[in-house]
């Protein structure tokens, strides 16, 4: 299992922010074997502050990174596989060169290498472009290059900072089943997106993380519970008023108007509503993970 | 240890491999063997002479001048050998053993030359056996000042070349990573120790390739034209004490040349932040050159110690004169305390700075911080 506990960061501020910046407070959640894990949060919540840290690339004030429930150090890391946010490779490497490169620099012997990265190629369909410089190739292949070089040891922990960003929906669809079958073979996987419902149908669970602090954790189902369902009731051309008394809110799109609330009794709203006008919708339904989200950064 | 030898190892792949580097080890070798047959070409004729001989016998001149060449024409008389050295056909004629004719007054060597031996050998005909005087130096050894001026001049320049060169090339290796943000992912499967001393040891050994390749091409270029003739002894010495000087001196300026590069971001920023080492890798030149003129001054003896002047001033010194083996020896120690000082100094801003990609950082502040 890999355990990530009470991370603390602070940047030290520029003149602007003579005290520095807390980039993390107190982050913390673990990832089993096999689990696919969502890392969600605004824009400078500080997933990829926490990312780097648990690659070493960054050291934390305080807080601690385990794996197997030992501390975790540069030899277990090797055999970790990273996709950093802001992609990198060598421009003029050639690209299987630069794939069996990185293969020999996580600890493979160089004909593993090599088996390894011919595999990759040929999966990701990169198999004609093998001797092509990476500046040659299209920005979605060279992301495809990047997740090969993160792939390419068979790791045993994967960390992706915002995989699916810039590919189209095909590429998301082919990189979600490869980073499913990694987690059926028992890697934990985590990634951070903002791409939603991609984490709703992907993750087996979810961290919410709002400046520095995480704000929920649990599987999707857990945070629906705890968020609760939400009642929608769509009613065309009402009285004015009609909705006057009643809990939640409406919103109103030409001549429906739609009541969502997550509380009080339904009998007496469908009654209400039904007197107001022609009722077209009445249902209970699950939150979906945007609104969880907002309803937990707010 | 691994990490680091594949990074060297794909370092020296991808220079090798590179356009520039072939031209630039075809071009230096092709000058290098130019100015090794140069004086052969220059001074051509000066030191060879063609001798005709009416009526006598060879002299053993060459015994007596290995240097010179010596090329004998056969008259059949008296005239035919005046008409021949009236032509110009040879610089002299002997006759019967006894005159030698010129085209006016005989070359003053050549004639020294003559006289001896031809003494000589008419004693030892008589069976007067005289040793040949033993020549020593009480002062200096001066024999071979002008090879040795040469041969520091050429050595300088080499050394200078190539620490610049290989400073640079590390130096745009280490932006190339840190701004294309990759060093990210270098750092997350190796250590920086690994990825800076990969970087370092490769374009080192690239440095000794060009390096040898120029050595080996200038000494075999310098034997098959004769100019290695006139080198001082402990050549063989002096190239294996400049391959450890440039070692010394690569490991100094590139480490502190990455440490310097990755403070900033972008190629373009690369030489200005440069500036201040290549200003202190042209002072160790020029003041390599000024101790060319009087290598055992005051000034010579004392930088030969400083580093990381002493990485240049030493082997010009050992170059152009004679310097005792324990002076070579200290003067490598400190440098070498120099370098494990840099190397600690520059791993820790290299490895404090190479992720904070952005506006250019400050050496001082970064060694500070934390
Ligand atoms: N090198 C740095 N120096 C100073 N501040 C930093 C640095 N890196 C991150 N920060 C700050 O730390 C906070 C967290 O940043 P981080 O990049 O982790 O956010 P994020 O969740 O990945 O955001 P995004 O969704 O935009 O990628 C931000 O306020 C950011 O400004
Ligand atoms: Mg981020």
């Amino acid at each position: 299992m890999l355990e990530i506990r009470e991370l603390r960061k602070r940047f030290a501020g520029g003149s602007d922010a003579p005290g520095g910046k807390v980039a993390l407070d107190g982050i913390g959640f673990s990832v089993r074997p096999g689990e696919m894990f969502g890392f969600v949060g605004a824009n400078g919540a500080g997933k990829t502050t926490t990312m780097r840290i648990v690659m070493g690339v960054l050291q934390a004030d305080s807080g601690s990174v385990s794996w197997q429930d030992r501390p975790l150090g540069a030899d277990a890391r090797q055999r970790f596989g990273y996709m950093p946010e802001e992609r990198g490779l060598y421009q003029k490497m050639r690209v299987a060169e630069q794939i069996e490169y990185f293969g020999r620099l996580h600890g493979l012997s160089a004909p593993a290498a090599k088996k390894a990265t011919d595999d990759l190629l040929e999966r990701l369909g990169l198999t004609e472009r093998r001797a092509d410089a990476v500046q040659a190739l299209s920005l979605g292949n060279q992301q495809r290059v990047q997740l090969a070089v993160a792939l390419v040891h068979e790791p045993e922990v994967l960390v992706l900072d915002e995989p699916f960003s810039g590919l189209d929906p095909i590429a998301v669809d082919a990189l979600a089943t490869a980073l499913q079958e990694r987690c059926r073979g028992g890697v934990p996987v985590i990634f951070s997106s903002h791409q939603l419902e991609l984490v709703e149908r992907l993750c087996d669970s979810v961290g919410i993380v709002s400046a520095g602090r995480m704000v929920a954790t649990g599987t999707v189902a857990e945070l629906r519970a705890a968020e609760g369902d939400t009642l929608r009731v769509v009613v065309r051309d009402p009285a004015p008023g009609w909705a006057d008394g009643l809990p939640g809110t409406v919103s109103v799109q030409g001549e429906r108007h739609t009541l969502r609330t997550t509380g009080g009794d339904d009998q007496e709203i469908l009654r209400r509503a039904m007197k107001a006008g022609h009722v077209e919708h009445f249902g209970v339904e699950q939150p979906t993970l945007t609104e969880i989200f907002k309803e937990a950064v707010a | 240890m691994n990490g680091l030898m594949l990074v060297a190892r794909r370092e020296i792949a991808t220079q090798i491999r590179t356009r520039a580097f072939v031209i630039g080890l075809v071009v230096t070798v092709l000058l290098v063997s130019v100015v090794s047959f140069l004086p052969k070409i220059m001074g051509g004729g000066g030191d060879s002479y063609t001798l005709g001989l009416v009526n006598s016998q060879q002299l053993p001149l060459q015994t007596a001048a290995p240097d010179i060449g010596f090329e004998w024409r056969t008259y059949a008389d008296e005239a035919a050998a005046r008409q021949a050295v009236l032509d110009g056909d040879v610089d002299a004629a002997l006759v019967d053993g006894a005159r030698v004719l010129t085209d006016g007054e005989i070359d003053a060597q050549l004639g020294v030359l003559l006289q001896s031996v031809n003494r000589e050998f008419k004693l030892g005909a008589a069976g007067v056996a005289i040793p040949p005087l033993e020549m020593r130096s009480v002062g200096a050894d001066t024999r071979y000042e002008s090879a040795r001026q040469g041969v520091a001049t050429v050595l300088v320049f080499l050394l200078f070349m190539l620490l610049m060169g290989q400073m640079v090339m590390v130096a745009m290796g280490v932006v190339e990573e840190k701004g294309s943000r990759i060093v990210e992912i270098l750092l997350a499967s190796v250590r920086p120790w690994q990825l800076l001393g990969g970087k370092i040891l490769g374009l080192g050994v690239v440095g000794l390739i060009n390096l040898v390749a120029i050595l080996v091409v200038g000494l075999g270029a310098a034997s098959v034209s004769g100019l290695a003739a006139d080198f001082p002894p402990g050549m063989a010495g002096l190239m294996v004490s400049v391959l450890v000087w440039f070692v010394l001196g690569y490991a100094f300026f590139a480490t502190l040349s990455a440490a310097l590069a990755s403070l900033v971001s972008r190629q373009e920023e690369v030489s200005s932040v440069l500036t201040p080492l290549t200003m202190m890798i042209m002072a160790t030149y020029f003041v390599s050159f000024y101790v060319l003129n009087e290598p055992s001054g005051l000034l010579a003896s004392v930088l030969s110690y400083v580093p990381p002047f002493s990485a240049m001033v030493m082997p010009v010194r050992m170059a152009a004169a004679e310097v005792p083996m324990w002076q070579t020896a200290a003067s490598m120690a400190v440098m070498a305390l120099a370098v494990l000082v840099v190397l600690k100094l520059g791993s820790t801003v290299y490895e404090r700075a190479v992720l904070r990609t952005g506006a250019r950082l400050k050496f001082g502040e970064v060694l500070r911080a934390r």
